[in-house]
């Protein structure tokens, strides 16, 4: 059951916060294809981020910007004190740096199947954080309780449900400690009850403190779990606001035709 | 009859011997030839022009020219150019090109046959691209890759026989200098296919059932 987090209070707190995400004019085309146009917001430390908006509207393309997946065309990403700027090329140590600080979840997971669940999410602490293999395994097992999959910790992912999966590839995130996790569609490729198992294990994040970006179909986990929601349509952002507010009363005739046709599905 | 079998019988530790010397010159250009068709497969991908022209240019000709070419190549072209190899080191270093010429083009399509969503995984965790090949993309093109990377090798146990052409002592220079000095080729050269088959027909049967193991075991 989701519990309603006091989100008014946090609202106020956040604001003095400090801010981990800023996009400023962000652009990113594929050849003569718009894909995102002249993107601007920023996200506060602790700060739970909803973006929902119709298939293809350039969510996952923000969010693959955000850790420089895709390189931007136009404007500047800054994530936890890295700014990247489309005029001048990321170095290596700027780009390693940034996605430490930022863990991705894809939709599809993307665990390494030739690898045990333990070793999917000590390798990345080894290889990037430099931590001993039984430091990355203490950490690795801790996070992997932590998801309710401890006991999965020798096998190997295909030997997992989809949501346990999924579960698998936030503690890899985890482990690197990042300042910010990103959700690219988490439960999309789940069953409904599978998905629950995932949104569950990303409430518990949020309500420790996580600052989180998270695109969604869900709408409930964007109105109860999350602070604020970005509606986007056709590469820009249409509507933003605290959830509640977006969800009741859309201001743009776009964004109350996109929230319809969601919520009368 | 018995004078055929007594035949055979006296010719099988020549035979023994030309079989061991087929299965170390195979070995070793397997052993060299596969790293340098991973180092190609890889090579043809660079973006950086000073290692993709030349990673072609090796693959074309290893896999342009016939494999009794480079042999010969090796043995009686190169000590023109003031290096002699023995008929062993010239054989080893044919047929590993040819090994890496072609496992090359079979380890490019295990490494494309990896889903791109592993790429981004290795990217988004922070590994660098050799990590990332190192640990995430390249175990998974060879894991794919293995079963024709076998099949292959049985290929290559068979073509060795072509060294016999530069007199390195492998099974088939053995059945023909006992040939030569007995003039029975038939029965000789029918013992050597005999050995080549025991080898061959089982391990074309491992692969087979190696590669139904393997498919059970990938994303
Ligand atoms: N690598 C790419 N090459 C070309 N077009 C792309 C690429 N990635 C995304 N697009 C296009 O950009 C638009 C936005 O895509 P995407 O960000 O995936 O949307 P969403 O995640 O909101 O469904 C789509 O029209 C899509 O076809
Ligand atoms: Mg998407």
């Amino acid at each position: 059951m989701l519990s309603v987090s006091p989100r008014e209070e946090r609202a106020d707190a956040l604001v003095s916060r400090r801010e981990y995400v800023r996009v400023e004019g962000l652009g990113k085309s594929f050849g003569p294809h718009r894909a995102l146009d002249d993107i601007n917001f920023a996200v506060r430390s602790g700060e739970v981020v909803a973006i929902i908006g119709p298939s293809g509207s350039g969510k996952s393309t923000l969010l693959r910007c955000l850790n420089q997946l895709e390189t931007q065309s136009e404007g500047s990403v800054t994530l936890a004190g890295i700014t990247i700027d489309a005029a001048k090329p990321a170095t290596r140590q700027q780009l390693t740096e940034l996605r430490r600080s930022a863990g991705m979840v894809f939709q599809s997971f993307n665990l390494f199947p030739h690898m045990s669940v333990l070793r999917n999410v000590s390798l990345p602490q080894e290889r990037v954080l430099g931590r001993s293999r039984k430091e990355a395994d203490e950490r690795s097992r801790a996070l992997l309780s932590r998801v309710g999959l401890e006991a999965k910790a020798d096998q190997y992912p295909n030997r997992c449900s989809g949501g346990q999966q999924q579960r698998i590839a936030i503690a890899r995130a985890l482990a690197l400690d990042p300042k910010i996790m990103l959700f690219d569609e988490p439960t999309s490729a789940l069953d409904p009850e599978l998905g629950l198992e995932v949104l569950a294990v990303m409430q518990e994040l949020a309500e420790a403190g996580m600052t989180m970006i998270v695109v969604t179909h869900e709408m409930h986990f964007a109105e109860t779990v999350s602070d604020r929601i970005i509606i986007m349509a056709d590469g820009r952002i249409i509507e933003e606001g605290p959830s509640a507010e977006v969800m009741r009363r859309p201001t743009t005739e776009r964004a109350q035709r996109f929230l319809n046709a969601v919520k009368n599905r | 009859m018995i004078d055929l079998l007594d035949f055979w019988r006296d010719s099988v530790p020549q035979l023994l011997d030309g079989l061991e010397v087929t299965l170390r010159i195979t070995g070793v250009a397997l052993a060299l030839g596969i790293p340098l068709g991973l180092a190609l497969a890889l090579g043809v991908q660079s973006p950086t022009s000073s290692i993709r022209y030349p990673s072609l240019a090796i693959v074309e000709i290893g896999r342009g020219a016939p494999a009794l070419i480079l042999l010969q190549f090796a043995y009686f072209g190169l000590p023109s150019a003031g290096l002699s190899l023995s008929s062993f080191a010239a054989a080893s270093m044919a047929l590993a090109w040819t090994t890496g010429a072609y496992t090359s083009e079979i380890i490019r399509a295990g490494l494309q046959a990896v889903p791109r969503g592993q790429r981004e995984a290795a990217v988004a965790v922070g590994m660098t691209h050799i990590d990332g090949l190192r640990f995430v993309i390249v175990p998974q093109a060879m894991r794919i890759a293995a079963p024709a990377l076998l099949g292959f090798a049985v290929l290559m146990l068979q073509a060795s026989s072509l060294c016999f052409a530069i007199a390195l002592p492998e099974l088939l220079s053995q059945a023909y200098i006992i040939g030569t000095n007995t003039f029975r080729y038939m029965p000789i050269l029918c013992l050597a296919g005999a050995l080549y088959a025991a080898i061959c027909i089982p391990a074309s049967l491992a692969v087979a059932s190696i590669e139904r193991e393997l498919s059970r075991h990938t994303a």
